[in-house]
């Protein structure tokens, strides 16, 4: 019968052109190069931490906790945005999402609620939020950056007149305090839950079916619709995952500080794209992994962190952001280009 | 020519596009282990024709056979339950994702707790490409769609319909895309896959390549039938006549 092969391999294959081809292939994983990148940083940056621990304190333990209790809130916010960019859809209203649930849990919570039942509205108002992006986005086949632009302006303006300006008081006692932002064998809870619900992100994306149409929407929608996959369905899922994301960080952040204020959030979502693009997803959709947005996220805390400890000067900070950004798509680009 | 047994046809298909008659009173069958070629220049009604077979669309009136007995076909899930599997130009693969996730997009197997079992599916991926069709080039079911040529990515789109117990494959225009080279080993797979059972509509531009494969030639012009004619018959100085005429 017939055979679709390749041109016929050259018989010399050194031993050379093994350990190219074992590069090639580590370096077509999608989220290589970013943990790659990761990986050398923290080791020149651990060994500037050792040779000159007084003057650069990134060891210190303050630092890590420092560290650990920043990195999950916009690190989870991006695990929900991200498994939407791979479905081929942006949200810019999750700053806004976190902080009208974040209120909402706060006044509920003040007004006598029980907290469970608080903590459960919020979670379903979060998801409603998302549901109604998603609901507009598939049945007027609008852009979703439309959508989400003006969900993102309207939620902002329901916090401004839910908080009337001011800010909101969340006490919700040791027990909860302890569960989501204590520490637990030193361990800061919030990096825990990052962990887990990463570890749910992942399972979720790349091992059931819904995570598999999340990619297959993505990546090309009219061929996802010729196989029979309801494309509808799966990006207002999406959705609701992303905000989903969104509500949670704001669940943790606001038990970390005990308060919300109206102008909280802002500009986060912008943060949360950033960190998905560095860790490899694609503005069109289809492609990146949950380890690249983990990844994203320690690499853009950490880079932020060094430079803080550098005492530069703000501005130094979103500069560098905006480079690293700008860079790393360049080189996501390109190593997609060479794995194809 | 009308067979009551017909593995599948269609009667009296009509469809209007605003002021366009797409396709008007078509009657089409095909027989078990029979290729057939659909023909026809641009705008003739083809691509509707293969729409409407898939499901992808609904005829405005007409009706629909499977072995002789009347069936519906209203969605894209119908036609697949009866058996058809359409391959496009583009072979409606998803260029980002893996062959494994492409071969079984839509029909993921899954373990009781709702997870995919992607072990088994790599495995059921490669067998059937390197047994079935004979594939090589090949090295991993998580390669990446993008990174086959056409041929290989019609191979896959085969492959993934032979596994899926298709009777009847759609091909619209599958070699319109692809090397001289590659065009023959699609050619060569439909062929095979004749003999295995599987019966084609082979929709093409090109009369050469439907000329080598194809059984019988039904001809459209203008959402008609003008032609219903097999290969013993006819040549393909005939074929070019009817279509250059219409």
């Amino acid at each position: 019968m017939t055979i679709l092969e390749d041109k016929p391999s050259k018989s010399a294959v050194g031993a050379r052109r093994v350990g190219v081809a074992a590069w090639r292939r580590l370096s077509r994983q999608p989220a290589a190069n970013v943990v790659i990148v990761f990986v050398m940083f923290q080791l020149v940056v651990i060994a500037a931490a050792l040779a000159f621990p007084e003057d650069f304190r990134y060891l210190s333990p303050t630092n890590i906790a420092l560290l650990f209790r920043a990195i999950p809130v916009l690190g989870i916010m991006a695990l929900g945005v991200g498994m939407l960019m791979i479905s081929g859809e942006f949200d810019l209203s999750v700053g806004s999402v976190f902080t009208l649930t974040s209120y909402t849990m706060a006044i509920l919570y003040s007004a006598g609620w029980p907290l469970s039942l608080a903590v459960a509205m919020t979670l379903g108002l979060g998801a409603l939020l998302g549901a109604i992006n998603g609901i507009i986005t598939v049945k007027t086949a609008i852009p979703s950056f439309i959508t989400t632009l003006g969900s993102m302006l309207v939620v902002r303006g329901i916090v401004r007149w839910v908080s009337e300006g001011q800010s909101a008081s969340f006490l919700p006692g040791r027990l909860f305090e302890q569960l989501l932002v204590g520490s637990i064998y030193g361990v800061q809870a919030q990096i825990l839950w990052f962990a887990g619900l990463a570890a749910v992100a992942g399972v979720l994306l790349h091992h059931t079916r819904l995570g598999n149409h999340i990619y297959l929407v993505g990546g090309n929608l009219n061929a996802a619709v010729a196989v029979g996959v309801n494309a509808n369905r799966v990006k207002v899922a999406a959705f609701v995952l992303s905000a989903l994301g969104a509500t949670i960080a704001g669940i943790l952040s606001t038990t970390r500080v005990s308060t919300v204020t109206a102008s909280q959030g802002v500009g986060f979502e912008l943060k949360a794209i950033a960190i998905c693009v560095i860790g490899g997803l694609f503005l069109t959709g289809g492609r990146g992994t949950v380890l690249g947005i983990v990844v994203g996220a320690f690499l853009m805390y950490t880079v932020e962190d060094v430079l803080l400890l550098l005492r530069a000067p703000g501005f130094y900070l979103e500069m560098f952001i905006g480079a690293i950004l700008v860079g790393a798509v360049i080189m996501n680009t390109w190593v997609a280009k060479r794995g194809a | 020519m009308s067979n009551e047994s017909a593995l599948f046809a269609v009667r009296g298909i009509s469809k209007r596009y605003g002021h366009v008659q797409a396709l008007a009173e078509v009657d089409f069958e095909i027989d078990r282990r029979e290729v057939v070629g659909l023909l026809g220049d641009n705008g003739a009604g083809k691509s509707t024709l293969v729409k409407i077979i898939s499901g992808i669309e609904s005829p405005d009136s007409g009706a629909f056979q499977k072995d002789g007995r009347p069936v519906t076909v209203r969605t894209r899930k119908d036609s697949e339950r009866l058996g058809i599997e359409t391959i496009y130009q583009d072979a409606a693969l998803v260029g980002s994702a893996s062959i494994m996730r492409n071969f079984f997009a839509g029909r993921e197997l899954t373990n009781s707790f709702g997870l995919l079992r992607l072990g088994r599916m790599n495995e059921i991926a490669m067998e059937v490409l390197e047994g079935t069709i004979r594939i090589a080039g090949i090295a991993s079911p998580d390669l990446l769609v993008e990174a086959l040529s056409g041929g290989q990515r019609q191979a896959v789109a085969i492959a993934r319909a032979v596994y899926f117990k298709t009777e009847m494959l759609v091909l619209d225009e599958p070699t319109s895309a692809l090397s001289v080279r590659e065009t023959e080993k699609v050619l060569a797979h439909v062929t095979q896959l004749k003999e295995e059972g599987i019966s084609s509509v082979f929709i093409s531009h090109n009369l050469y390549h439907a000329y080598n494969v194809c059984d019988r030639f039904v001809i459209l012009s203008r959402g008609r039938v003008v032609r219903n004619v097999r290969k013993g018959e006819t040549s393909i100085k005939e074929l070019t006549d009817v279509i250059v005429m219409h």
